[in-house]
Order: C-alpha cells, then sequence, then structure tokens
C-alpha cells in the first residue's frame, strides 16, 4: 500500500498482488467505459455494426444454407438403393430365383423383387395412363430387383456391389444412381470453395472497416493520448480502449448477424417444409447450431481486434508527447 | 547524490540548428532552481531531455542516478510517473472533471480507486482547489486551470517536479502565488526545476538561476534578501 506523508516526501510503493488487482479492474472499466462510449454516439456506432453484421450474414447465410443441403445428400447415400433391370422376357421364377441369390451377396441388406406384372399394375394405378397401356400388345416393362445396401457398405463396396450385377446374366440394367450424387457433392464442394473466398473477402472488409473507425476515434482522442503519455501511461494503456472497442464492434455485429440469420431461417424454413412435404419428404431446415453461432461470434470479435490492432499499431505510435 | 545531471549534453534538431550546446549543471536532492533565457533559448528543450520527450544528441542525462540514454523507450512510462511536470499550457483535458484530470496519473500507474480519491483531494488541498473535484476545467480561471495542472503534476509524489513557463499567462500576484506553492513542495523535499522568463519575480525570489543563451548555459547564484 501506499505509505502516508505529505505531498512528495515518499517514494510511490505498491504491491504486486495490488498491482494485478488494479490491472483486472482497470480491464474491467475499460472494457464497460468502451461500451458506453460506443452506445453515447448510437448512430455512428449502429452504422459500424450494421455493415459488420451484413457482411457477416452473407457468408453465414451461404455456408446455413450448404449445410443443410450437405446433410441433405448424406440422407441420400444413406438411402441409397440399387434398381437391378431384369432383362425383358425373364420368367418370374427366374427372376426370384436370382432375387434369393443376390440377398447372399456381400453388403446386402434387403431385397426386394418386383416382377414384371407387378411393375405394369403399380405404374398402371401410378400414372393414370391404365387406358393407353390397354393398347400395348404386351408388357413394356421389365421385372426389377431393388436392392438395399447395408448401412455399413461404403461408397466403393456400393459400385463393387454394382459391377458384381451387372456381370449376372439375366441382368439387363443397373441403375446405381450415385452419379448424381457425385456431381452434387462436387458441386458442394465447389460452392464451400466460393464461399471461402467470399467469406475472406468480406473479413477482411470488417477488418478495414473497423481499422478505419478506430483511426477516426483515435484522431478524435489525440489530446487525450498525448496527455495520458505525459503523466506516465504506457503504450499498453494507451491501446487498450481502442483494442476493446474492436472487440465491442465484432462482438456486436456478430450479435446482430447470428440475429440476422434466425430471422432468416424463420421467414425460409416455412416454405421449405411445405416444398419437402410437396417431394413426399419430411426434411426440415437445420437452424444455426450452438457450435457455428460461437464460431460466427467468436470469429467477428477476432476480426474486430484485428482490424483494432491493425489501425493502433499504424497510428498510436505517431502521437508524441 | 544529485536529482538530475547533465554532462556535455548537446541536442541537435534535423536541419542542423543546435538547440542546446556541451550542457552540464547538476541538481541537488531538494533544490529549489530557476532555468531562465529568452525564448528560444532552449528551456523547454532542455526539460524535455529529463523526461525523455526528446533524447540528446551528445551526452549523458542522469535522473536520480539513472542514465537516461541507456533507458529503454518501453521504460519511459515509469520514469515519467516519477517526475510531474507542469507545462505553460496546463495541458487539461476538457472533456472530464478537475477530479478526472488529477487523478489520470494514478490511472495509469493503477491505483485503488479508494487510495486515488484520497490523493486526488490532497492534491485538490495542497493548491487550494479542494471542492472543485466535480466542476469542468473549462470553466476555471487560468490561474486556476494551471492550479489543477499542478496538482496533477504533484499527485504521484514524485520527487522531481519540472514546471516550464507555468506563469506564463497569469498576472504577476498570481505568479507570486504559483511560485509560492512550488516553494511549498520543496519545503517536503521535493527537487524543484522552473522555466520562466520571469526575471522580475525570480529576481525577488532569490534562488539559484541557470540561464541559456543561444543553446549554452551560464550559473549565477544570487542570494535573497
Amino acid at each position: 500500500m501506499a505509505s502516508k506523508g505529505s505531498p512528495g516526501a515518499s517514494a510511490r510503493t505498491i504491491g504486486i498482488q495490488d498491482r494485478l488487482r488494479a490491472w483486472g479492474q482497470q480491464h474491467q472499466l475499460v472494457a464497460v467505459e468502451t461500451l458506453m462510449r460506443l452506445l453515447s454516439r448510437p448512430f455512428g456506432s449502429i452504422m459500424t455494426w450494421l455493415v459488420i453484421a451484413i457482411a457477416l450474414t452473407l457468408p453465414g447465410a451461404m455456408w446455413m444454407t450448404l449445410d443443410n443441403l450437405a446433410q441433405l445428400s448424406s440422407r441420400f447415400q444413406a438411402s441409397g438403393s440399387i434398381s437391378v433391370y431384369l432383362k425383358p422376357a425373364t420368367a418370374d421364377r427366374a427372376g426370384q430365383a436370382l432375387s434369393e441369390r443376390i440377398k447372399g451377396f456381400d453388403h446386402v441388406a434387403g431385397v426386394i423383387y418386383i416382377s414384371a406384372d407387378q411393375a405394369l399394375k403399380e405404374f398402371r394405378a401410378g400414372s393414370g395412363l391404365g387406358d393407353a397401356l390397354d393398347l400395348l400388345p404386351e408388357n413394356p416393362l421389365p421385372g426389377v430387383i431393388v436392392v438395399e445396401p447395408s448401412l455399413t457398405a461404403g461408397r466403393d463396396d456400393v459400385l463393387a456391389l454394382g459391377t458384381r450385377l451387372e456381370k449376372e446374366s439375366l441382368v439387363d440394367l443397373v441403375d446405381l444412381d450415385t452419379a448424381w450424387l457425385d456431381r452434387l457433392h462436387a458441386l458442394l464442394a465447389l460452392s464451400e470453395r466460393i464461399i471461402w473466398v467470399l467469406g475472406s473477402l468480406l473479413a477482411l472488409a470488417i477488418v478495414l472497416v473497423v481499422g478505419n473507425t478506430i483511426r477516426l476515434s483515435i484522431a478524435n482522442r489525440v489530446d487525450e493520448i498525448r496527455v495520458t503519455k505525459l503523466v506516465g501511461g504506457t503504450n499498453a494503456w494507451v491501446r487498450r480502449p481502442f483494442l476493446y472497442m474492436g472487440l465491442w464492434f465484432g462482438m456486436v455485429g456478430g450479435l446482430m448477424s447470428w440475429i440476422l440469420l434466425v430471422i432468416g431461417w424463420l421467414l425460409v424454413s416455412g416454405p421449405v417444409e411445405q416444398l419437402a412435404q410437396l417431394y413426399g419428404s419430411e426434411y426440415e431446415l437445420q437452424p444455426l447450431s450452438a457450435g457455428a453461432a460461437l464460431v460466427l461470434l467468436g470469429g467477428a470479435m477476432l476480426l474486430g481486434w484485428v482490424g483494432a490492432w491493425w489501425s493502433v499499431f499504424r497510428h498510436l505510435h505517431q502521437i508524441e508527447p | 547524490m544529485s536529482m538530475v545531471r547533465f554532462e556535455g549534453v548537446g541536442k541537435r534538431y534535423a536541419g542542423g540548428k543546435d538547440a542546446l550546446s556541451n550542457i552540464s549543471f547538476e541538481l541537488a536532492k531538494g533544490e529549489f532552481a530557476f532555468l531562465t533565457g529568452h525564448s528560444g533559448a532552449g528551456k523547454s528543450t532542455l526539460l524535455k531531455l529529463m523526461t525523455l520527450m526528446e533524447r540528446p544528441s551528445r551526452g549523458t542525462v542522469y535522473v536520480d542516478g539513472q542514465d537516461l540514454g541507456r533507458m529503454r523507450s518501453s521504460q519511459v512510462p515509469y520514469l515519467r510517473r516519477r517526475i510531474g511536470t507542469v507545462f505553460q499550457n496546463h495541458q487539461l483535458l476538457f472533456d472530464r472533471t478537475v477530479f478526472d484530470n488529477v487523478a489520470l496519473p494514478l490511472l495509469v500507474s493503477g491505483f485503488q480507486p479508494a487510495e486515488t480519491a484520497r490523493r486526488v483531494r490532497a492534491a485538490l488541498d495542497s493548491v487550494g482547489l479542494l471542492g472543485y473535484e466535480g466542476r469542468n476545467p473549462i470553466e476555471l480561471s487560468g490561474g486556476e486551470q494551471q492550479r489543477v495542472g499542478i496538482a496533477r503534476a504533484v499527485v504521484n509524489k514524485p520527487k522531481l517536479l519540472l514546471a516550464d513557463e507555468p506563469t506564463g499567462n497569469l498576472d504577476p500576484e498570481l505568479s507570486e502565488e504559483i511560485m509560492n506553492l512550488f516553494l511549498r513542495f520543496q519545503q517536503v523535499g521535493v527537487t524543484v526545476l522552473i522555466a520562466t522568463h520571469d526575471i522580475s519575480l525570480i529576481e525577488r525570489m532569490g534562488h539559484r538561476r541557470l540561464i541559456l543563451d543561444h543553446g549554452s548555459l551560464y550559473e549565477r547564484v544570487e542570494y535573497g534578501l
């Protein structure tokens, strides 16, 4: 503790513990004070916050969309069954025998045999083309064996199974239908890359916006900075409020972006559900996960802080008493 | 042991003009001295060398036994905390109260709020401004503003007090009041160096006198009446 005495008579002495406590208190004080300062000029602050929020929301929304598409496509993969079309004029019994044999193949979970007659009946019921079908001299549809690969089967296992099925003499065509999945995955990977590029550019924009805002703030407080340095304020002390300002810009901007994403999700999820129902799916649009929201917020704070550092590093050293 | 020692100090600004040349002098601990000379003689530069607002081109400056030439810039804030400085234009901040202005040196040194409040009141009391804590410095007269500046300079209980034209804008009566204030700090052990061109005041007060003329230092010891 400081010793008592008349002004100037004693040296200043402070213990390490007091110093640490004061340091912590000072950080708290500066954090709160900086936020108050931002809120005391709401118009300028809100503009900066909105710019940050929008810059974050764009890649955030795209990422959310992509995440949903990826989840959707992984469901397709899990339920991807193989349609094995038999040669026309394959006898019903031969078809049944083949399907029994396929049941014993590796990576096969189940087999459904649909005879040509059955297929015709279903088609007649489902398509409404019954009258037209009656005009045909014979059943144009082949028998089909629907093979359900086991859930543990990987993509390569399913492909190998497809080749094996193709070699069967009664088989006309194997519809594995992984090609469109491959294309979808390639498309998703491309979109992800585009989001990264766009996201990086917008992140840079955030750093520049925060940096510029803090440059103006430094210019407004030149006197204070000079006097603080005159009476023994360290560079860290002088930097601190500006770094906190960057953190606040990032944090509030991130929160606003999260709110925008939630609002967007609420607006879109209803129509998406309706659309999914039209396709006979129970699919629901997934909101941003808690983890992703934290990454968004943490990333925003980091960007704000980096912008502040960049500005402080460039401008603060020029102000000397 | 001396509080301040200059050894062959010279300062040349970019452009080749010598602001100070070959300055050597000592200030003993607890001494009270004036630094005089025409304007532009280098008084401010000499004071700035002691708080490392400027670094000398030649020679060595010691403050409290410490060689300032060896001091890294990261150590400069800690040096400034041990030296109180009063400026002609007082360098007060008009966006905060008198209390906050005076408290600034304590705040940057990491003092607890209670101790800060106690010391700020003591410092304001010592310059006769107790009760002015909540006022804004812009409402105060020139003399009062200067006294706030002095309170801020002494609030950290420095061993060395430097003043650059502290009475520059004040009438003779107020000037004498301010000078008496500095004398009172010297009486409790502070080393005081005051740069001023107010010759009549100096002659009345006596004390040691360092005279700068075109960057060179002369000394004359005067004895008060």
